[in-house]
């Protein structure tokens, strides 16, 4: 897939409530396209998301196709999947990001593309996948978006598929933060409210973890992350 | 507790004044003789600062020196202690307090009374030799008059015929004033001082000088503006959950008049601490003065937890209000254990060196902006990793920049002085350390005041911390309560539960109360438990009596009952309510290892 074709993705306008919501995360990539290799300067050692990598790649058979939703700079998700032999696909907003993910990840495939526009018959329909991954990348969303975008990942994976989702628990919906020197807007749930979200979406969590992580960034406080593994019901 | 460092339990001693046995055919001088040395140093400055009175400090002098450097020590003190040079055409009158010698080392005091045994009256060359400073070796003709006088009580030891190589005496010296000598004398059958050997020396006199100054009651002689200068600094460091602290100040030698260095450690919310070093230009009563007002200024500024950039903006505004005739330099900085990063930012003070913990010295590229008092610059906060373990060192020019010695040649000495010390000792002990730093200083040339503040980063690790935001809703008491009864059930503290959940519940109720935007709540383990509810209002809640019929206002007196501290700050984006409670020692540190898998 060339580059010029997926740079040229987002270039017509779009009017009213839904280009205002365009604009509104628009701007939320551009906190990213800015912060760029510094999100994994700021939080490596990602454990629980390794772990939670791990969860998918023993649980899937060799070839299996890998839907990275908000991949980042590709870094460790999606270079794991492909190490381990997936057909990965890699999405983000953040033009920034996906260029980087391009360089460290050759192996996938990355669009930048907005999750919302992903689902089954939209206008960027990715086709059917094993397993998706989405690793706090749903906490960019206003909360209202959450339950819309689980059905739709519901639906983008196969009768069975697996989901790796990873979430900074809080309660707060959309929510300005700094971060990272930019202020970026955030969603959040309690453990338990998260779960049931999740699992009125379609999905039974088969494993749910928690950590306490400190990034290494004085402006970003410590967070409770939540990794529930799940599995498309029906 | 720290490590002790190897020497303590034994002592080694200087290679170059090793025992003859090492044999007269062997180089004169092995490649550790310096870091013996210093080793050496290290110890004796120790043992000789463990005293809080002049006879304990010199008993730590005693046994550091003999038998490892000399076979015997004298010290003879001034009588009258306080007088001062140049204003008096008095000879000077030594007195003998007392003495070490021997392979034991056996000290002994002088007899009580006015009439001691040995009381040498010095004038002429040895009295100018003295007040020079300089420890000499028994071989300048200056010293021939007096040195039977002075030897006598040791004259077993000392040989018949000029002791020559085999004396040294150094002079004496408190912050100003020469207080007396020490002798040092090695036996005949010893290789004799080298020259480096009076750099020891000197040192050893220093520590000894200034130790028996400090603890002597100095309120007649120390002017009003040190007095003025000591009462401002801080009289102890806080004492907070991943950070150690040590502090030193010396005043300036020559001026009788205070300096305006500060120092200052100030504890934030979430575990963080403020480290400020400052300097008022000048040495006047009004720049010990503008000192204190501008110390207070960054306290208060820093309670409101502002970036640091923030704080010197504010303090140069201030600092213009008080008047424009004093310009200040201030260094200002924040560490935070649980992210493990610094954030710095420099108004014209020399950049903190950074000893890392593999024992490299580093002098962070942080920088100045322009001093306090120029007014209307901005000032930039710089970002930078604070590795636990690591070790980062505030000072004040006079520690680098002497009339012998430019800023830059200083900084790269007190670099070189700590990794030398952290090769030795790792990770070497704050105290020591910072008496490692101040040896730098050369007794000659303290014409300016010096702080110091070492700051040891302990970091904080995440597992002991639990961090919310929740949207101020009517419900969100309950949640907080939920959320701390999963942390504490985590950490094994549910003995804890009960309390912690009622008084949690009261301040977020309160917070919640006034909020716009989501309130943070913050759990904190150490070996207190400590709950942090933050808001972005700045109405800091004020304990009252709750009338017969108010729903609220009961919830600070519960607190206040319940906990073992509590406290509500104000800050600059709203406030942070918090208390403590004691952990009971059973439950301290009940789960180290790894994540909570639910």
């Amino acid at each position: 897939m060339s580059k010029g074709f997926v740079e040229a993705e987002y270039e017509s306008g779009e009017a009213g409530a839904e280009g205002m919501r365009r604009l509104d995360r628009e701007g939320q990539a551009e906190a990213f396209d800015a912060i760029g290799d510094r999100y994994d300067e700021a939080f490596p050692y990602k454990k629980g998301q390794l772990a939670a990598a791990e969860w998918l790649i023993g649980s899937l058979a060799g070839g299996a196709r890998v839907l990275d939703l908000g991949c980042g700079t590709g870094l460790p998700t999606a270079r794991q999947l492909v190490d381990a032999g997936f057909e990965v696909v890699g999405v983000d907003l953040s033009r920034r990001m996906v260029e980087l993910a391009r360089e460290y990840v050759p192996g996938a495939t990355f669009r930048r593309l907005d999750i919302a526009d992903l689902g089954p018959g939209g206008p960027h329909d990715l086709g059917r996948f094993d397993a998706v991954a989405a690793f706090f990348s749903l906490l960019m969303l206003p909360r209202g978006e959450i339950p819309v975008v689980l059905r739709m990942v519901h639906d983008l994976l196969v009768p069975g598929g697996l989901f790796a989702l990873s979430m900074v628990e809080a309660d707060v919906d959309y929510f300005t933060i700094p971060f990272l020197g930019n202020a970026i807007r955030v969603s959040g749930y309690l453990r338990d409210d998260l779960r049931e979200v999740v699992e009125q979406a379609g999905f039974a969590v088969v494993e749910e973890s928690s950590y306490t992580y400190a990034p290494e960034i004085s402006d970003v406080p410590p967070e409770e992350q939540i990794f529930l593994n799940c599995v498309r019901r029906g | 507790m720290e490590p002790h460092p190897r020497a303590d339990t034994n002592t080694a001693p200087p290679a170059a004044g090793a025992p003859a046995e090492r044999g007269r055919g062997q180089p004169k001088r092995a490649p550790e003789a310096q870091s013996d040395r210093l080793r050496f140093l290290d110890l004796a400055a120790r043992r000789i600062a463990r005293g809080v009175e002049p006879d304990e400090t010199l008993r730590g002098l005693y046994e550091a020196a003999v038998p490892a450097f000399a076979d015997a020590v004298l010290v003879h003190l001034r009588e009258p202690p306080a007088a001062r040079e140049g204003q008096s055409d008095e000879p000077l009158v030594l007195r003998l307090h007392s003495f070490a010698q021997g392979p034991e080392g056996v000290v002994s005091a002088a007899s009580a009374g006015g009439a001691g045994p040995v009381r040498p009256t010095v004038s002429g060359a040895f009295a100018e030799l003295l007040l020079g400073r300089r420890p000499v070796f028994g071989e300048v003709p200056e010293i021939e008059a007096v040195v039977s006088e002075l030897l006598e009580p040791v004259a077993g030891v000392s040989e018949t015929g000029a002791p020559g190589r085999r004396l040294i005496i150094a002079p004496l010296y408190g912050r100003r004033h020469l207080l007396g000598a020490v002798v040092l004398l090695r036996a005949g059958g010893r290789s004799v001082f080298e020259a480096d050997d009076l750099l020891v020396a000197a040192q050893l006199a220093t520590y000894t000088g200034l130790g028996v100054e400090a603890s002597v009651p100095s309120g007649r002689e120390a002017s009003a503006a040190d007095a003025l200068q000591l009462r401002m600094l801080p009289s102890s460091l806080p004492e907070t959950t991943g950070v150690r602290l040590a502090s030193r100040y010396l005043p300036a030698a020559e001026t009788s008049q205070g300096g305006g260095d500060w120092y200052d450690a100030i504890p934030l919310p979430g575990n963080r601490v403020a480290l400020v070093v400052g300097d008022v230009m000048g040495h006047s009563m009004t720049s010990a003065a503008m000192m204190g007002q501008l110390r207070t200024t960054v306290q208060t500024l820093a309670r409101l937890d502002l970036p640091p950039e923030e704080v010197l903006y504010h303090l140069d505004e201030q600092a213009q209000r008080l008047g424009s005739e004093h310009m200040a330099t201030c260094l200002y900085a924040i560490y935070d254990p649980i992210s493990q990063r610094l954030l710095v930012a420099d108004a014209g003070h020399p950049p903190p060196v950074l000893l890392h913990p593999d024992g490299s010295g580093e002098v962070l590229q942080v920088p100045p902006g322009a001093p306090i008092g120029v007014g209307g610059v901005p000032f930039e906060t710089w970002e930078l990793p604070a590795p636990t373990g690591g070790t980062l060192l505030l000072y004040t020019d006079g520690l680098v920049e002497s009339r012998n010695r430019d800023v830059w040649t200083g900084m790269e000495l007190l670099r070189g002085r700590l990794e030398a010390v952290a090769a030795r000792v790792a990770p070497p002990p704050l105290d020591m350390l910072c008496d490692a730093v101040l040896t730098l200083l050369d007794p000659d040339a303290l014409d300016d005041d010096v702080a110091l503040l070492a700051a040891r980063f302990d970091g904080f690790a995440p597992l002991n911390v639990a961090y919310w935001f929740l949207s101020p809703q009517p419900q969100t008491a309950g949640r907080a309560r939920q959320l701390t009864r999963r942390a504490l059930h985590r950490w094994g503290l549910g003995s804890m539960l009960d309390a912690t959940e009622l008084m949690v519940s009261e301040v977020v109720t309160n917070a919640v109360r006034y909020a716009s935007r989501p309130i943070a709540l913050r759990l904190l383990r150490t070996d207190v438990l400590r709950c942090e509810v933050g808001d972005d209002s700045p109405q800091v809640p004020r304990m009252r009596r709750a009338q017969a019929g108010d729903e609220g206002g009961r919830g600070l007196f519960l607190v206040d009952q319940l906990a073992l501290r509590w406290g509500a700050t104000m800050l600059s984006t709203g406030k942070v309510v918090w208390f403590e409670q004691e952990i009971p020692e059973e439950y301290r540190q009940h789960c180290q290892e790894g994540a909570d898998a639910a």
